[in-house]
């Protein structure tokens, strides 16, 4: 008998979501083909409203049904009194996610794509020990209720994460990066090409005074900027009221030049997908336009709370309830190109690689890191690496005035689509 | 499930197999500002089978369903004869068999999700009990129940239980856009009783996030800091107890250069060591996720770099002992070299006579993270202090102190006489997410360090 079915007269709205992966992992290390791997994942969570309140368990043990209802039912007593209501049977956004030319890669085709990385970053420089995993996977997540909705995501992830270690001397240089797709993309090596151009950058090593000067982010480094955004449009922080955005809806809190959107709309990002993970159909939402505040991300707890609608946003862990959460974020490339922004800088610093990312106090809109990898950029040109460097500011006050944003931008951890950002002026501290 | 396992593990036809199979019951409950945000239980149960075939490489079969465990077994198999990389020895260890189990004075299994309520709730109120400057809290209990079972083709076999329960308290005060938080919390392999009683760290916490909203954000340039314990830790785990993780240097000569035994890496009054056999703490085991024994490794002997981390196949590849730090995050991943409890051993001065000297500097408290990219690390303390005169003065906020490793090691130059462990929720990170670790220090003062600030 179907869960949803022992739960009747149990539970007044009950959910099941059920996942079930399937993915492949071939691992380089130190350049040397090291592992290969298969990992099966099965698991199913439970929600239900009884007396209007929510309760949820979850379990990875098939066998355990009984105990699995019996969390549930015993996880409703304490929760809190909602207004949710799961949703019905609704159309999903149409939006590719699966590509069988990924789902039947062999383990000796993700062996030659690593072994092509490899090779291509040891030509820009030998000494460099590259680190490369690449996993192929079918991920199935379903979401049935008793409202009726039956919401199936099929996706056929291709990661790539590469890193390298390069030392000389007491010289260490960690270089890392990320590539994911869930349509084949016949340039998988932009991610082996990129790092390579770094490792090339950064052969020569300058210096750079302390003080304010101009500041260009790259996409990579942007992150540093987009985080706390990103923390501060969740609808959660919002209705905390520890969103510095929270009330601000319609209000210009940034320069014009910062757009914001979240899209899961977009084939082949393996943030899209027709439905959330509570089975509500996934769409995009302009969160800040032209520097004013739009908007936030809401799933359906969030926004029962905030009394407003799910913005379809929901993510989720197997062994979690869902929150909020963005699925491509994406900050709008501009009008001017790379090449322009840097033939009018005269002294900066190029922020590529930020430590520290996420500690501190990040919602508050406060960043204050090391670089793991930054450059001089001098009349114009990327002249060197520059080491123990930092930066710090306010993303609230910083943002209000951007110098560009480029028209190229790249796609970095996955998720997240950034160009590169000039900022005026900032504090840099350097030793 | 012994026989089980050592049946399946007969079937294998690489060099050498290991199964290790993790069932686990979690409970959690959260109070975000007045709400429940949830209270739960959930089971995992998984399984993970590694093989090594000596001219290839690792194969690798994670999985759920420990129905078919030979299959399993055959599919980790079949991934290893795919692999054509360097040949890997693995060191020799005697084979161990042992049940490990960990009595609790008030096990949390037998607990009802409304006691762990009632607990957690009550805390919660304490932090809410500050006024409306307190914008937001946190409140979260957890608690989790873990049986590993390991088994290897050279016949060790370890069943281990491994408990653990928790509590993180965090308040959020809010004045205008000036968001600040407090934080304090405790983890223990302990049992219910553990986390009772604790209402002060609820006090500190709120009087914290408060406190800040008043500080100034610190100035950023060079200071002598003094960090506390807490941060010592954290500092010693982040900037240099990565480093002596045999993983990072023993395919790469020139890390290996740069690390060499031998070389002077502080001043005599600094010795760090891992130690994964002290009883109590959590990141001690008495066999690593390989079935080595754990024990004290001495990393930094009076300054001089004397020891490092290995697993089974550093230590082969480096010609070194085995230390028993070969550690994974559970079933979903292999072991790697992973540290256990690290700490800087308490040294002889007292903390009145390091902020003596300090005509201007930054006391440096308790911890938001750190990072590291081995030569640069960077970590962020949660609160500060002026040091002037050598008096503690006033509040700071935004502290980040970074800097280069090696100089900074040498840059430390005295050590207290009051080490501590560090009991605060969370793990380290490394490849796999959060495995519990414990970090110690005294006091440290370090000269010239950079703090970021505006």
């Amino acid at each position: 008998m179907d869960i949803l079915d022992k739960l009747q007269g149990k539970a007044e709205q009950a959910e099941k979501f059920f996942v079930e992966n399937e993915v492949t992992k071939v691992g380089f290390e130190a350049n040397v083909l090291k592992s290969v791997e298969v990992e099966e994942t099965r698991g199913v969570a439970l929600r239900v409203m009884v007396e209007g309140r929510l309760g949820f368990a979850a379990s990875s043990d098939m066998s355990a049904e009984e105990r699995l209802i019996a969390n549930a039912l015993d996880s409703a007593r304490y929760g809190d009194a909602l207004p949710l209501r799961f949703p019905g049977p609704q159309p999903g956004v149409p939006v590719t996610t699966c590509d069988e030319q990924i789902t039947g890669l062999s383990i000796e085709r993700l062996v030659e794509m690593g072994q092509e990385m490899i090779d291509l970053v040891r030509r820009a420089d030998p000494d460099a020990h590259v680190n490369v995993n690449l996993e192929r996977g079918q991920r199935r997540a379903e979401v049935r209720n008793t409202a009726g909705a039956q919401a199936v995501v099929v996706q056929s992830p291709l990661e790539i994460m590469l890193s390298v270690e390069r030392v000389r001397g007491d010289d260490v240089l960690i270089l890392y990066d990320f590539f994911s797709t869930t349509v084949w993309d016949d340039d998988y090596l932009q991610v082996a090409r990129q790092v390579a151009r770094k490792l090339e950058l950064a052969r020569e090593l300058t210096t750079i005074r302390s003080g304010t000067m101009p500041v260009l982010f790259s996409p990579m480094g942007s992150t540093v900027l987009g985080l706390p955004l990103m923390l501060g449009l969740d609808g959660k922080n919002v209705y905390r009221r520890i969103s510095p955005m929270a009330g601000k809806v319609g209000q210009k809190l940034f320069d014009a030049k910062l757009t914001v959107v979240d899209d899961p709309t977009l084939d082949g990002r393996p943030g899209s997908a027709p439905y959330d993970d509570e089975g509500v159909p996934r769409r995009r939402n302009v969160l800040i336009e032209n520097g004013v505040v739009g908007g936030f991300l809401y799933d359906l707890k969030t926004a029962a709370q905030a009394g407003v609608e799910s913005t379809g946003s929901a993510s989720r862990g197997l062994f979690s309830p869902p929150e909020p959460s963005p699925s491509n974020l994406i900050l709008a490339s501009g009008e001017t190109g790379l090449a322009d922004i840097l033939t009018d800088i005269q002294e900066s610093l190029l922020v590529d690689t930020p430590l520290g990312l996420g500690q501190g106090n990040v919602v508050s809109g406060a960043f204050a890191n090391t670089l793991g990898l930054a450059y001089k950029i001098e009349g114009g040109e990327i002249v060197g690496r520059v080491k123990d460097v930092s930066i710090a500011g306010n993303i609230y006050e910083v943002l209000g005035d951007i110098a560009a944003v480029s028209r190229e931008s790249e796609w970095v951890y996955g998720g997240l689509k950034l160009p590169y950002i000039l900022l005026p002026a900032l504090n840099v501290t350097s030793k | 499930m012994r026989e089980r396992m050592e049946q399946a593990l007969r079937t294998s036809k690489a060099d050498y197999t290991e199964i290790r199979i993790e069932q686990r019951e979690a409970s959690k409950v959260i109070f975000r500002g007045r709400d429940l945000e949830t209270a739960d239980v959930v089971i995992d149960v998984g399984g993970i089978v590694r093989s090594l075939c000596r001219d290839g490489g690792w194969g690798i079969a994670t999985f759920n369903s420990l129905e078919d465990l030979p299959a399993r077994v055959e599919q980790a198999y079949r991934c290893a004869k795919a692999v054509h990389g360097e040949p890997i020895e693995l060191a020799e260890v005697p084979p161990s068999q042992e049940r490990i189990l960990v009595p609790l004075v008030k096990d949390f299994r037998g607990i009802s999700l409304e006691a762990k309520k009632t607990l957690i709730e009550g805390y919660n109120e304490i932090l809410l009990s500050y006024g409306d400057a307190i914008q937001d809290t946190t409140a979260r209990y957890t608690d989790r129940f873990s049986r590993v079972f390991y088994a290897n083709s050279e016949g060790t076999f370890i069943e281990e239980e491994r408990p653990e329960v928790s509590i993180a308290l965090s308040a959020v005060a809010r004045e205008g856009d000036n968001v600040q938080r407090g934080f304090e919390g405790l983890a223990l392999v302990q049992g219910f009783e553990g986390v009772e009683g604790q209402e002060e760290l609820a006090h500190q916490a709120a009087r914290r996030a408060l406190d800040l909203l008043r500080a100034e954000t610190v100035v950023g340039g060079r200071y002598p800091v003094i960090l506390d314990q807490r941060l010592a830790g954290v500092f010693i785990h982040e900037a240099f107890g990565h480093l002596s993780e045999a993983d990072f240097v023993y395919a790469n000569p020139q890390a290996q250069a740069m690390m060499v035994l031998g070389r002077r890496f502080g001043r005599d009054i600094l010795t760090v060591v891992d130690d994964g056999s002290i009883p109590g703490l959590r990141g001690t085991h008495k066999y690593d996720d390989e079935g080595t024994p754990t024990g004290r490794t001495e990393l930094i002997k009076n300054g001089i770099l004397v020891g490092r981390l290995h697993s089974r196949e550093t230590a082969a590849k480096m010609g070194e002992r085995p230390t028993g730090n070969a550690r994974a995050t559970g079933y979903r991943y292999p072991p790697i070299v992973r540290m256990t409890n690290t700490f800087i051993e308490a040294g002889e001065t007292p903390f009145e006579d390091m902020l003596r000297d300090i005509d201007l500097g930054v006391y440096a408290c308790g911890m938001f993270g750190g990072q590291t990219m081995l030569e640069n690390f960077s970590f962020s303390a949660a609160y500060a202090y002026m040091i002037r005169h050598g008096q503690i003065a006033e509040m700071v906020k935004d502290v980040v102190l970074s800097g280069n490793l090696f100089v900074t090691l040498q840059n430390i130059d005295a050590i207290g006489n009051d080490f501590q462990w560090e009991r605060l929720p969370g793990g380290c990170g490394k490849g796999q997410g959060g495995l519990p670790v414990s970090t110690g220090a005294p006091h440290v003062r370090i000269q010239d360090v950079i703090i970021g600030g505006r």
